[in-house]
């Protein structure tokens, strides 16, 4: 029953995808609701699991054999445990949302059904990956998910920017997936299995030297890194909003960072066999957190601020599961999901309507009018900035806690400027689209008239049922997720051993001292951007030098522009396209040309002079002589 | 007379099929093109279904050689008329007979020397079915010959772009390649003393000494190795790609390149295990340099096809990859790799040939925005060069995976070196999508029609192969196992 469930989940979005693909490309309504329709099953099966298992203390296993090929045998199979069942909820309710949301959204775009079609894909592999058994499946499933990412982050392929974008995405993923192939192969080398549970369980530390271990959840963790966007690979995330802004809601919450993570949390006994693994992922979750937060600090874009907000809390939750806390990790993975999905949604709601991503614009044209996703948009940002009584304050108070409890407080330290600068960036935005004011950029009156007239023109028209419906469910599930923090947790633990799941003391002085903080910054905002006298100009954009490095991005893209264009295209490639050019090919037409050159000597032999044939019989005479002489 | 029939000769009809298109097209006059591509389709598609049948038909419970014909032909030097089918060539079968048909009906829109193109075509392919199935030395040699040699012409005739200096070089370099081959197996004969040319006879251990083996298998493995595009010796492969006509391009990339790797497998692994075993780092380390060079040259060119014959360079490296691992799942995933990477550019380059007939050009900076101007057309084009990055579900991926899998616990510094040319891969193959079909249309492109259902159906054909093998690749690997594992049984 379980298994069928779960089977069915993971194949009716599959089915609707093939379908949608072949038989319905010119009728993109139907492509819209078989799509809807798959998932829509999905969920239900996930959340029918969810609450059979919810009392569950052995995972449910079922393998079946995809391929062998002489000793490696890949198996296609279904596991179901507190993990994996958690997630397939959130893959699938999220995913649910965002395709209803995306009728609305995407309503006349000449690709209507390709969009359904990569959807349906896009929810195919991430449910299948997320109840994978063995981490060669989930490898499998892992890939799918950045293809279908590179498929909808460059859904509008016309737009150069976005087929840039998806690249970019895809290339830089690959780099993280390398290093995550590599690390399962070593696995699979000594340990001899790729069994989730057998990995999990304290028989690698048996076969494999610690040094080994470590090697390989490094490697491993590289794929989290490519996956997630951690640094030092986090520049493709802002990027990916060029695609339709219900895809980054999906992309940003349940499904292509959220693997990441994930895989994190799946593999979590097995990294903690290594402490020194961890301290690095540590200090990776760290660097990203901070990093992230302060380019959203400096950005015009809303979606972009949205991104860095992405990268940073998923630093948030790498620190969480890398300082032990698995249950903090996770929690923290299942708000975010709600509210990043939320916050997303409702700036495509602005964006649709008012056809603009700057948040400055938005906010001259009357972006605040519209009740429904300011409202949801306020709390979810305030869920983001961990206020109480939204669920991202539970979550973060987790993962302090956990921080908290480790020896070197440098970590809880930085966490904690995190958490002013999450507060901080958060309400800027919020305080520009709600008072807005004659901004820095256009402080020349022919500009502002210019505006008021086109004020009077947009008239945000009214929001359409379909996206109003999945902003009003998820803020409903931002406002009381926090408070199953208890009865996820002890189903989370159920089946992980004790002394990992064991969490820190709850809502102690760190949990006081991040809300104070997170007062702090939205004061700060509040001050900057809020009151009637406020020149919203925050104090990073006042140092130019501060606002440069922030705006762009710590120029850690130029140095990966600068590797590609120099070390890449003008180096190797160009020395190996020489090579093959001069050297190789080369010297074979040089040979050719020597046998056709000395042909043509040989053939003045043959010219009927009486010279060259006296040449001949001399040479011919001397030689004989000499082989006689000597023989 | 000495002959076996295990039922009827399915393996003859298919070379007698072909002989017969061959000769029913010479006796059509010229004018009638419709007729003679009819009759093409016609035959070609009964060697698909035939090569189709044969795969299903073949009995992976009982393994070993099926469907064997054997009549000794010539009995002073022991040339023997032998046919068999195993797990290793009923694949390369299946991937020649699809190639074959849809090679065909891709060049539907030809309208030059039609009768000659056709009649040569089916020459070439005789020489490719007779090659795959034929299980004595003295044949095997005359396939490889009778293959080459039209390609010469269809190239030089019907190419595009330097034709007639890649069809020189290109038959050349082959030519170099059988000069080697002969010898050696001649050799082989020789010293074996068994006077015979039958391989099977030949395979018994301890019919050559260790010495003999890795003497006659240099010859064997860089003769037909010039042919798979073995690093050094690939410089031909994308010329001549690039210099021939569509579905000689599918033919030449899809088929041709893996009768070289088919035949270091079945002559020179076959016979002469031992110098396979000598020789195998170096052919790992060859493989390796050809996967990242490969990739690296593709990054830099700026013509469709040159970047499909080197992305082909690329991943024939990880067939010789598979070849040198000298391990069971090494063999099954380079014979896998074999027909999907055949299945992969005959899609490639039936798609390129579309948009170069349509648009005239294949020059990467001149193209932009086909998924806008030929949706479907670039939908093929798009699945191929995914297939190429090797994303799941896709037939290559799997290939790829049990590679480097084995691979890897073999000789873990080379596998990781080509596992990092995957992004590479993925970096060029992404780079071109997004410049000829991505982006906005060229306005002189805007006129050209899609790619219609009658004119697609080779592109589809292949498509669903590869989605096929993709989701289901244990129909192919259960078949090559059978072959691989009694290989290894049968080893010393």
């Amino acid at each position: 029953m379980s298994v069928n469930a779960a089977v069915l989940a993971a194949i009716a979005p599959l089915m609707a995808f093939f379908v949608t693909l072949i038989l319905t490309r010119k009728r993109p309504w139907l492509s819209a609701g078989i799509s809807v329709g798959a998932v829509s099953i999905s969920t239900v099966c996930a959340v029918f699991l969810l609450f059979r298992h919810w009392e569950m203390t052995e995972p449910v296993l079922y393998t079946s054999t995809w391929m062998v090929s002489g000793a490696i045998s890949i198996p296609l199979g279904i596991m179901l445990d507190p993990l994996s069942l958690l997630m397939l909820v959130i893959v699938g309710g999220i995913c649910l949302l965002v395709q209803i949301y995306s009728i609305g959204y995407m309503e006349g775009d000449p690709g209507f059904s390709r969009y359904f079609t990569f959807m349906s894909l896009f929810a195919w592999a991430m449910i299948t990956m997320t109840i994978s058994p063995t981490m060669l499946q989930l490898y499998v499933f892992w890939e799918l998910v950045g293809l279908s990412s590179y498929l909808l982050i460059g859904f509008w392929y016309e737009k150069f920017s976005a087929g840039q974008a998806g690249k970019k995405a895809f290339v830089m993923t690959r780099l993280g997936d390398v290093a995550f192939l590599i690390g399962i192969l070593l696995v699979l080398v000594h340990a001899g299995n790729l069994n989730i549970v057998e990995i999990n369980s304290l028989g690698p530390s048996e076969t494999m030297s610690p040094l080994i271990i470590t090697l390989a959840v490094l490697l491993i963790f590289g794929g989290i890194i490519g996956k997630s966007a951690q640094f030092p690979l986090l520049t493709w995330l802002p990027d990916a909003m060029e695609g339709p802004t219900p895809v980054s809601a999906l992309l940003h919450s349940a499904t292509m960072v959220a693997a990441g993570v994930f895989l994190f949390a799946r593999l979590f006994p097995f990294f903690s066999l290594t402490p020194t693994a961890m301290a690095l992922c540590l200090a990776i979750g760290t660097v990203s957190m901070l990093l992230a937060s302060t380019m959203a600090m400096v950005s015009r874009d809303i979606k972009q601020v949205w991104a860095y907000s992405t990268i940073s809390q998923l630093g948030y939750m790498i620190m969480g599961l890398a300082a032990g806390g698995y249950v903090a990790g996770v929690f923290h993975l299942t708000t975010h999901a709600v509210f990043k999905a939320l916050l997303f949604l409702c700036s495509g709601v602005f964006i649709h309507a008012l056809h603009t991503n700057d948040m400055f614009d938005i906010a001259k044209s009357s972006g605040r009018r519209m009740k429904i996703p300011v409202i949801c948009l306020i709390i979810a940002g305030a869920a983001l900035a961990g206020l109480p009584p939204f669920s991202g304050f539970f979550s973060k108070e987790l993962i302090l806690a956990k921080l908290a409890a480790l020896d070197n407080p440098i970590w809880l330290i930085f966490a904690l400027a995190g958490v002013f600068l999450t507060a901080y960036y958060t309400f800027r935005l919020i305080f520009i689209i709600l008072f807005p004011k004659p901004g820095p950029s256009d402080a020349d009156s022919t500009s502002i008239a210019a505006d008021e007239a086109e004020r009077h023109d947009v008239k945000p028209h009214p929001i359409r049922q379909t996206m109003a419906t999945p902003l009003i469910i998820l803020a409903a599930i931002t406002l009381v997720l926090g408070f199953f923090e208890d009865p996820v947790e002890r189903f989370l633990s159920a089946t992980v051993t004790e002394s990992l799941s064991a969490s820190g003391m709850h809502h102690g002085w760190p949990a006081f001292m991040a809300l104070g903080l997170s007062v702090a910054g939205v004061l700060l905002a509040l001050i900057e951007f809020g009151l009637p006298k406020s020149r919203q100009i925050g104090f990073a954009e006042r140092m130019p030098f501060v606002y440069n490095l922030f705006s762009k991005r710590w120029y850690i893209d130029h140095v990966y522009r600068y590797f590609i264009d120099y070390v890449i295209d003008r180096g190797v490639a160009k020395i190996c396209a020489r090579n093959d050019k001069k050297v190789i090919d080369k010297s074979i037409d040089t040979f050719c040309d020597g046998i056709v050159e000395s042909s043509r000597f040989l053939s003045f032999l043959h010219a009927g002079m009486i010279q060259y044939r006296l040449i001949v019989v001399f040479a011919t005479l001397f030689f004989l002589s000499l082989y006689l002489l000597l023989g | 007379m000495d002959m076996q029939y295990a039922n009827f000769p399915y393996l003859s009809t298919l070379l007698i099929v072909c002989i017969a298109g061959l000769f029913t097209i010479l006796f059509l006059p010229g004018r009638e093109q419709n007729k003679i591509k009819w009759v093409g389709v016609v035959f070609s598609g009964i060697t698909m279904v035939i090569s189709i049948f044969l795969f299903i038909a073949y009995d992976k419970n009982i393994g070993g050689l099926q469907f064997v014909e054997r009549v000794l032909w010539v009995p002073s030097l022991g040339i023997y008329y032998f046919n068999g089918a195993d797990g290793f060539n009923l694949p390369m079968l299946l991937l020649t007979g699809i190639v074959f048909f849809t090679g065909v009906l891709s060049m539907w829109e030809l309208d030059t020397r039609v009768k000659e193109f056709f009649a040569l075509y089916f020459l070439m392919v005789t020489g490719v079915f007779g090659l795959f199935m034929s299980l004595d030395l003295f044949f095997i040699f005359v396939w490889y010959d009778v293959s080459l040699f039209p390609m010469y012409l269809l190239i030089a005739v019907w190419g595009s772009t330097r034709k007639e200096y890649g069809a020189m070089k290109l038959t050349l370099y082959l030519l170099a390649g059988s000069a080697l081959i002969l010898p050696a197996i001649l050799y082989i004969v020789n010293v074996s003393g068994l006077k015979t040319f039958d391989l099977l006879a030949l395979m018994a251990p301890g019919t050559l000494t260790p010495l003999q083996q890795k003497f006659a298998f240099i010859f064997i493995y860089i003769g037909f190795g010039i042919l798979a595009g073995v690093w050094p010796f690939h410089t031909w492969s994308p010329v001549g790609h690039v210099a021939a006509p569509t579905s000689v391009s599918m033919v030449h990339a899809g088929v041709l390149m893996k009768i070289g790797a088919f035949g270091v497998l079945r002559v020179g692994i076959f016979l002469c295990p031992e110098g396979w075993r000598y020789f195998a780092p170096l052919m790992a380390v060859l493989a390796t340099v050809g996967i990242v060079y490969g990739a690296f040259v593709g990054l830099t060119q700026k013509d469709l096809k040159y970047v499909i014959g080197y992305s082909s360079v690329s991943h024939m490296g990880i067939v010789g990859l598979g070849l040198s691992t000298l391990t069971v799942e090494g063999l099954n995933g380079a014979v896998y790799q074999m027909f999907a990477h055949g299945i992969m550019t005959a899609l490639f380059f039936s798609s390129v040939g579309y948009i170069y007939d349509k648009t005239h050009t294949k020059m990467i900076p001149e193209l932009g925005g086909l998924s806008r101007i030929i949706p479907v057309a670039a939908f093929y084009f798009i699945l191929a060069a995914l297939t190429s990055i090797g994303v799941p579900g896709l037939a290559s991926f799997w290939g790829e995976l049990v590679v480097f899998i084995a691979c890897f616990k073999v000789y873990p510094v080379l596998g990781v070196l080509s596992i990092c040319g995957l992004v590479v891969t993925a970096l060029f193959m992404l780079r071109v999508v997004q410049k000829t079909c991505y982006g906005p249309p060229k306005e002189h492109h805007t006129h050209i029609r899609d790619i219609s259902f009658a004119i697609g159906v080779p592109r589809m054909i292949l498509s669903v192969v590869i989605i096929f093998f993709g989701l289901f690749p244990s129909f192919m690997f259960d078949m090559i196992e059978t072959a691989s594992s009694s290989f290894f049984k049968g080893l010393p």
